[in-house]
């Protein structure tokens, strides 16, 4: 499903993750969907077959054991969460009755369900199922979820959980004791387990693990679109028409669509060749198609907006070049690089230039404040060479060539390390990149390195002569086992809540590996995530000051943000394009 | 013989714990861990990548010495419990128990046709030899060795599936194995995993037919006034088997292991193969073992069945 509001996956995952936005809106008050009005209503018929790639298939849809994305993506077609977003980020409301109240000291979020959530057995979904998914489950040292981060806090050096509490049948409250306004974005996720089959298996993971009912999603009730039908593990997920959906009746019998299957292919050559034959009903398409699946008249092709974004980090740790620890010298590499260039020739236009970690499409974006390094005016090798020079860099010329020369006299030659996994795009871009310097007179030596082995020899770093086992961010002192100097990456950014990108640019950031530490960067995040960032014009200001440090010291230059080819059978009606276009996929239709 | 059987099951069971053992090594030393596909997810949400990473390896009990972890294992394989399978959450043996059919039929059918059109098409090719039937024979095994089975099969989408209309782009399991849609739609994967078996046991039928045609004892037979369907059936091609069956049972072997996990990738079929490809990339253990566990013991069967056939073909070969 493309950007389908599914359960919230607020992450910044790296390429090769399945994006799934879970972001959430506050431009506009929250609403209710209903069906948009037509002549004749819409009838079920038909089943919808969605394509996706294999290596994307789920874990288990005993959801509070996953840990990947796809696993959340299942459930989430029997289990709605709290609200969903539009294409312009607006909430929509989905289990919630109206949305979520926030004290104004931003320590108490109160929460109110609709009455009408009903469990399989046809008892009511309660405000007590989800303080016990919280206190019982998700916060419980048996089970070991995975992400009980998200719901802890540190409070006088201690991590403690929040308070969840019921307040009535469908209200109930989660207490902080510390303020983090975007907060709000993860219990927007949040979705029940039922109390009554939950406390069978309490204490016991194995039984819960392989707990039936958990596994079949057969206590889903009236809380999603579709039922569950069918899971043939490597092949095909396949759910029905929930009659009993409980935003059924205000839209028209929504679902309109009898079975919503998703098939899974070993390549996307076949996947695609499954669209164009009218086997399947979705899927994506690679840039190179888009022409072709766009000329054929039984097929629409939509382009829009992603959160992924590619980029180039410089390593400023003991073992990278020593120039890439000088601010400007990263700036020059950045400005070598032709941004304009590389969205036409590698993404073949299906892509954006990026100076920041927050895409144009979030509210947070501030584009007067970034550096645009690598667009015109800012992309010159000329005066990339200028300012390499005033480093204190100087060029030797031979057969015509500028060679850069490093402050030990010799040659400057980097090593660009990436992981290709096969990938014609990372191929080809680490190709450019090499060009790119080579005009600029720095030799690049590309590494194409296995995933596992590019964490474990390149990212994951210590301290020399420490005990310490090595992780993706030792301090300022750790480097990693083999030395490297640039490295092509891909994030993925929550638009609404930017913050959790710290991980990556705080100090102590969990996936800083590149080693940069900047005090400024780290007080604007966190003054972001207190209690001064509960306004949200002066969190706008302190984004747009966080966007221009962190494109002013470029620790990484962003290259693109992409963009993605979603193709549908003509047939298919109510699709609204955008960043967001499933949120609102139980209203799809065949006519 | 069945002494020499019993010695070679007992042989069969050494091998593969050998090979389970060196499995189950490998893949704890390995540069990677169930926790990569998690790890940047985990760390992303701001959250400390080594407490979650202990939680996960302690969850499935990675964090064990690997000794103790291999004696668990062995432990659990002697009481039958092939393990869980963390990345399809549910046991080792209902994955595969679930999975095995659509490998299996899809490797008989395409034997059965390999050995029946390549056999009998070598064997024409002999008879008529340097004739327009041998040369088209001969053109067509050339083509067919040399076509990768991955293309061939993209090839047969695009024209009978995209083009044509024909069949389904992909295989769909809906349809019940014992079914002649099921049959309709394995068409194309039997064909791309057939031919180019079906190519290359033309050339081997077609050599070993003719090295026998020229042996004296068929000049006898001939000469004998003998049919020559009877010359070719029970003398030639009676002879001819025997370095056939060896070729034939060895790519046995390499279709289980190569071919048909290739050709399950192309047609999206969910064997065997697409099961062993995903545990593989999610560091998988238990599955991991388990599949290559039944491929050794595959590869075993397939040996000691060639074995006991060659006593049937050849009644001068006795292992007692």
């Amino acid at each position: 499903m493309p950007s389908k509001n599914r359960i919230n996956i607020f992450a910044l995952l790296m390429t090769a993750v399945l994006v799934l936005t879970g972001m959430a809106g506050c431009a506009a008050a929250p609403t209710t969907q209903t069906a948009p009005a037509t002549a004749v209503a819409p009838v079920t018929k038909g089943d919808f077959i969605e394509g996706d790639i294999a290596g994307g298939e789920a874990e288990t849809l005993n959801w509070i054991l996953a840990g990947d994305a796809s696993s959340f993506g299942y459930v989430g077609y029997t289990l709605e969460s709290l609200i969903s977003y539009d294409n312009h980020f607006n909430i929509v409301l989905r289990c919630l009755a109206k949305d979520i109240e926030v004290s104004p000291d931003g320590l108490v979020y109160t929460i109110t369900i609709r009455p009408d959530l009903k469990w399989s057995d046809g008892s009511q979904v309660t405000s007590e199922d989800y303080v016990y998914t919280m206190k019982n489950l998700m916060f419980s040292d048996w089970l070991n979820y995975i992400y009980k981060d998200d719901w802890r806090e540190e409070v006088d050096g201690k991590n403690v959980f929040v308070t969840p509490q019921v307040a009535d049948a469908t209200t109930f409250t989660v207490t902080r004791q510390t303020v983090q306004p975007e907060f709000i974005y993860t219990l927007y996720g949040l979705i029940p387990y039922p109390k009554y089959i939950a406390v069978k298996y309490e204490g016991n993971v194995d039984a819960f693990t392989q707990a039936k009912e958990f596994n079949d999603l057969s206590y889903t009730g009236n809380l999603g679109p579709y039922k569950f039908k069918e899971w043939l593990k490597n092949d095909k997920f396949v759910v029905e028409k929930n009659p009993d959906y409980f935003l059924g009746k205000e839209n028209g019998g929504a679902p309109f669509f009898q079975d919503y299957i998703v098939k899974l292919f070993g390549t996307s050559a076949v996947m695609q060749s499954a669209l164009e034959a009218g086997d399947i009903t979705y899927c994506g398409i690679e840039p190179q198609n888009v022409a072709k699946y766009k000329s054929n008249d039984k097929l629409n092709v939509y382009t829009v907006p992603t959160t992924g974004y590619g980029l180039i980090a410089y390593n400023e740790r003991a073992n990278g070049w020593e120039g890439l620890r000088d601010k400007q010298v990263r700036q020059a590499i950045s400005m070598a690089i032709d941004k304009d260039t590389i969205v036409k020739k590698i993404y073949l236009g299906f892509a954006e230039p990026a100076y920041s970690f927050i895409p144009s499409s979030s509210p947070w974006y501030s584009d007067d404040t970034v550096l645009k390094l690598g667009i015109a005016p800012l992309n010159s090798k000329d005066k990339a060479m200028e300012m390499l020079k005033a480093a204190g860099y100087q060029y030797q010329t031979d057969s015509g060539k500028n060679i850069l020369i490093g402050k030990d006299g010799k040659p400057v030659k980097l090593t660009l390390v990436t992981s290709s996994q096969g990938s014609d795009t990372i191929e080809s871009l680490s190709l450019l990149i090499k060009q790119e310097l080579a005009a600029i007179g720095i030799e690049v030596e590309v590494k194409w390195i296995q995933w596992p082995t590019l964490l474990r020899q390149y990212m994951m770093n210590k301290v020399p002569g420490s005990s310490k086992e090595p992780g993706y961010n030792n301090g300022p002192d750790a480097v990693s086992e083999n030395a490297w100097d640039l490295t092509l990456m891909g994030h993925n950014t929550d638009p609404m809540a930017p913050s959790g990108s710290r991980v990556f640019y705080a100090s102590d950031g969990g996936l800083n590996s590149f080693g940069f530490f900047n005090s400024d960067v780290d007080a604007l995040f966190k003054k972001i995530r207190s209690k001064d960032g509960l306004n949200k014009d002066d969190r706008a200001k302190m984004y747009g000051e966080l966007a221009r440090l962190i494109s002013e010291e470029q620790p990484v230059d962003f290259i693109t943000y992409g963009r993605g080819n979603r193709g549908f059978q003509k047939n298919v009606k109510g699709i609204e394009p955008g960043i967001n276009m499933g949120y609102n996929y139980f209203l799809w239709r065949f006519e | 013989m069945s002494s020499y059987i019993i010695k070679r099951l007992i042989y069969a069971v050494i091998i593969a714990w050998g090979i389970l053992t060196i499995t189950f090594i490998l893949l704890r030393v390995g540069p990677s861990s169930p926790v990569d596909r998690y790890i940047l997810n985990i760390a992303s949400r701001g959250q400390d990548v080594e407490s979650v990473k202990q939680a996960i390896e302690s969850k499935y009990g990675l964090n064990k010495p690997i000794y103790e972890q291999y004696f668990d294992y062995m432990g659990n394989l002697l009481q039958g419990k092939w393990g869980w399978s963390f990345s399809s959450s549910q046991p080792v043996l209902d994955l595969i128990g679930s999975h095995w059919i659509y490998s299996f039929q899809l490797i008989l059918l395409a034997t059965i046709l390999a050995i029946l059109f390549g056999v009998g098409l070598g064997m024409l090719a002999a008879v008529k030899r340097n004739t327009k039937i041998d040369y088209a024979i001969s053109i067509f095994s050339f083509i067919g060795i040399s076509l990768p089975g991955f293309w061939l099969g993209l090839m047969l989408i695009l024209v009978f599936a995209v083009q044509l209309g024909m069949f389904k782009t992909f295989y769909d399991t809906s349809y019940p194995i014992l079914s002649l849609q099921n049959l309709r739609q394995l068409i194309l994967p039997v064909l791309t995993l057939a031919i180019g078996e079906l190519a290359g046991y033309v050339r081997y039928t077609r050599s070993a037919m003719l090295d026998n045609l020229r042996k004296e004892f068929v000049t006898t037979a001939r000469a004998k006034g003998l049919p020559e369907r009877t010359v070719i059936g029970k003398h030639v091609l009676s002879n001819a088997v025997l370095p056939l069956v060896t070729i034939i049972m060895f790519d046995l072997g390499s279709v289980v292991f190569g071919g048909a996990y290739l050709t399950e990738i192309v047609f999206g079929i969910p064997g065997l193969g697409q099961v062993s490809f995903n545990a593989i990339f999610s560091n998988d253990y238990a599955v991991v073992i388990a599949v290559t566990l039944i491929g050794t013991f595959l590869v075993l069967f397939i040996n000691l069945a060639t074995d006991i056939i060659y006593t049937y073909l050849d009644p001068r070969i006795r292992y007692d």
